[in-house]
């Protein structure tokens, strides 16, 4: 018998037909001996439209909710209608789906009252995308005759401090009460499903848990209730060498190593964020990304054991779009304890994230990398606060780079990887403007012209040979 | 100090005693001014924020067996979380009876002192043999400590010994008898010759053993100790489902007369070596472990220091009770520290 957790995101929970195959596919499986517990994200596109629904309701405009109300119960009514068949399993989830409802137009009318969103109440909103979800899915497992139960992630017993919006969970805690609440569930083979993304604090208070919070609700559900594997159900087959929209013959990634997979997260939306990982790194459990419409393949394994392929010392490249750099020059930099922390303090404070940064013994000039969007505000905010002081003479930018980033745990000790990478990319005449390298020696990433950015991406594809033979 | 006591049995009325005798000298030394400001027990609470007259509280137990009858402040009724909840308190003491299947009251009890910002002593091992690591985690999170130096070896400090006397070296295993009760009936059975159900009986007559003596001799007291000896000392993450245990109610007269012809003899051992278990074990007879009737005997084998033994009585209320007063003075001074840094 093997315990697996499987979490399915928004797409996997999009419509009732997919609810229904969802439903199909845990049935498969239950029927192999497999003991099953099963988290939710919000139906796909939900979790934007209750945020757009709190900035309007932070605004006191009152008069959408009524219509804003209605759309989330035709998409949820019509997606148990579909997913579920039996007329009275039907009737059921609807008036707990009405139930919910009624609630979250209560909170939204609460907002407009107060014209005021914390992140306490965002959070409670937000929290009712998994929430309508989770009645569906289950419904949908009983429909297809599995025994089920589903639970919020507060009902659940997943307890975090109170960083409303980003929390942390208390795994000790955590796995304590979901052991007492959850472990007998699954001993009885009653499959629990159970919201992702959201838990509560101490005292009960509802909060989410971030950026990746479903899947983490899944590596935490699979720590703390010691799960042989942990599934994440998506609609891609796993992580890949390269985006197979640069590279097509790029080649699914079988496995990788917890650090290697932490690495990934900047390689877009299907990796696994590492606060996610986290839980399942320090238990030890392998993590799977698998496919909902390709069940057949088996998906990106990461796990610990994962034997590396000593060959294989860069194993994906990635390209990092709508990214600006910045340059920031001053003889007077030069030897001066502290400069360069200035530059940060005043780029943190003002909530610009540096995504990579570089400098040169000389000290004379620092660049680093942020999101495109943050630009403008980012110029700005450094020339105010530092043009004009002895120290800093520029501040320069480019917008029209792109950053490229290779990834492989082999580079580790391995010579000569960074002189393969550039040869590589100069043998296609493309010009390298920035370099970084962490002493960890899992990544090298770099910055090219944003027109080159795919040409390079395609050049250290095939230097390494990462392409299906 | 401000503190509310909760579970007001003989442990719990041996520190109203200690505190009301030992008031002068605790000030003199320690700078120690307990006020208990509450005491709860199964019949409701006496409440004065100003601190009750333990003398007349203790009177009012006995004569009326319940506090909730006090004639300043008696509340029948009252709910302990109500009180942890409400009434204003810098330390909660926690010694409601064991109980392992779920750790309730004890739990909630905990739980709530720590939500509502107060540090917590316990004696009871019910709590921490469910759920150690989870009231750790909670106690931090809430920035408050949790104490419980008497759950294990009563007066004896056991836990300080190990976590403080042995700081900076590797405790490799514990071997420990953690059980006075079943000791003493070992003790007699192999001294005098009893069968298991007299020496029993003669445990019973005597207090040693409750009328349900099930938590002793099928070995759950000692295993619940060996779950808080391995949370705290060694740093494992373990509760009492992982400890495998087994007691004494079957043990045979011949086991002991064999044993004592080839010069050793059996005791109930909990040991934390590798795994977590508590099971009757042959001893050497001049095992420094080796000790006679109610007292109690912990081993460590440290990566430096290597072996020593702490031996002393494991159980009684005014023992265990000189334990919560140590851990108070503890918290006294970690508070201290923190309000004049």
């Amino acid at each position: 018998m093997k315990k697996v957790i499987m979490k399915f995101g928004g797409t996997s929970v999009a419509t009732g037909e997919k609810i229904k195959n969802l439903a199909r596919l845990v049935a498969d499986y239950a029927r192999q001996d497999y003991t099953i517990a099963i988290v939710v994200s919000a139906l796909d596109g939900i979790t934007e439209q209750l945020i757009e629904a709190t900035e309007k309701a932070e605004k006191g405009k009152a008069d959408f909710i009524h219509l804003f109300k209605q759309q989330i119960l035709e998409r949820h009514f019509k997606a148990a209608k579909v997913a579920i068949e039996n007329k009275k399993i039907l009737k059921e989830i609807q008036d707990v789906i009405q139930a919910i409802v009624d609630e979250l137009e209560k909170v939204l009318i609460g907002i407009c009252y107060l014209k005021e969103l914390t992140p306490k109440s965002s959070d409670y909103v937000l929290s009712f995308g998994e929430r309508l979800a989770a009645p569906i899915v289950y419904g949908a497992l009983r429909d297809v005759r599995l025994k089920t139960q589903y639970f919020s992630g507060k009902e659940a017993g997943i307890v975090t401090d109170s960083n409303f919006g980003e929390a942390s969970p208390l795994m000790d805690v955590t796995t304590h009460q979901l052991k007492e609440r959850i472990e007998p569930l699954l001993e009885d083979r009653i499959i629990p499903v159970v919201t992702g993304f959201i838990a509560a604090t101490q005292e009960g208070v509802i909060t989410t848990l971030g950026r990746g919070g479903s899947d983490q609700t899944g590596t935490i559900l699979g720590a703390a209730l010691a799960a042989d594997e942990i599934w994440i159900w998506t609609d891609v087959d796993g992580l890949m060498t390269a985006d197979p929209r640069i590279v097509p013959n790029a080649k699914l990634l079988h496995e990788l190593s917890y650090q290697e997979a932490a690495e990934m997260a900047i390689f877009g939306a299907k990796a696994m964020h590492p606060k996610a990982l986290e839980p399942a790194v320090k238990s030890e459990i392998p993590v799977r990304i698998r496919n909902v419409t390709n069940p057949g393949s088996p998906g990106t394994l990461i796990w610990k054991n994962h034997v590396a392929d000593k060959a294989q010392v860069v194993k994906a490249v990635a390209l990092i779009g709508d990214v600006a750099m910045i340059n920031v020059t001053g003889s007077g930099m030069v030897g001066v304890p502290g400069s360069y922390a200035k530059i940060l303090e005043v780029l943190g404070k003002n909530s610009i994230n540096v995504m990579m940064i570089s400098t040169a013994v000389s000290e004379a000039n620092i660049s680093f990398i942020i999101r495109r969007n943050l630009l403008e505000r980012a110029l700005s905010t450094l020339e105010i606060a530092l043009l004009g002081k002895n120290a800093f003479t520029q501040v320069s930018y480019e917008d029209d780079v792109c950053v490229i980033a290779t990834m492989g745990a082999q580079m580790k000790g391995t010579k000569g990887v960074a002189s393969r990478i550039f040869t590589a990319v100069a043998k296609r005449g493309i010009n390298v403007r920035m370099i970084a390298q962490g002493s960890s020696e899992l990544n090298i990433s770099f910055v090219v012209k944003e027109e080159d950015g795919e040409e390079t991406v395609r050049a250290i594809h095939e230097e390494f040979e990462l392409y299906e033979n | 100090m401000r503190i509310i006591l909760v579970g007001y049995g003989v442990v719990g009325q041996s520190l109203t005693y200690i505190l009301s005798h030992s008031r002068l000298s605790n000030l003199k030394e320690y700078g120690f001014n307990p006020r208990v400001v509450a005491i709860v027990d199964r019949k409701g609470a006496a409440i004065d924020s100003k601190g009750l007259n333990l003398r007349e509280v203790l009177r009012v137990k006995k004569e009326k067996g319940t506090v909730s009858v006090y004639p300043r402040g008696g509340k029948p009724g009252i709910g302990s979380l109500e009180v942890i909840e409400t009434v204003e308190a810098e330390v909660l003491v926690e010694t409601t009876p064991t109980n392992i299947e779920n750790g309730e009251p004890g739990l909630s009890n905990i739980k709530t002192g720590f939500k509502s910002g107060k540090h917590v002593v316990t004696t009871n091992k019910g709590p921490l043999a469910i759920a150690f690591p989870a009231l750790c985690e909670l106690a931090d999170y809430n920035k408050v400590n949790l104490r419980f130096s008497g759950t294990v070896g009563g007066g004896t400090p056991v836990l300080e010994f190990a976590k403080k006397c042995l700081l900076g070296d590797k405790i490799n295993s514990i071997h420990g008898i953690l059980n006075g009760t079943t000791n003493y009936i070992l003790s007699e059975m192999e001294d005098k010759g009893l069968s298991f159900q007299q020496a029993l009986d003669r445990a019973k007559q005597l207090g040693y053993a409750e009328t349900d003596p099930s938590m002793d001799i099928d070995g759950i007291d000692p295993a619940c100790k060996v779950v808080i000896m391995a949370n705290w000392i060694m740093g494992k993450k373990i509760t009492l489902k992982d400890v495998k245990f087994k007691g004494i109610r079957n043990i045979a007269l011949e086991t002991l007369s064999e044993a004592t012809k080839r010069g050793k003899t059996v005791k109930l051992v909990g040991s934390i070596d590798g795994d977590c278990k508590v099971e009757p074990t042959e001893l050497h007879r001049y095992d420094p472990l080796c000790v006679s009737g109610v007292l109690n005997a912990v081993k460590f084998v440290s990566e430096f220091a290597g072996e020593e033994t702490i031996i002393g009585r494991g159980a009684g209320g005014k023992e265990t009770a000189s334990a919560i007063l140590r851990d108070m003075l503890d918290i006294r001074h970690n508070l201290a520290n923190k309000l004049l840094s």
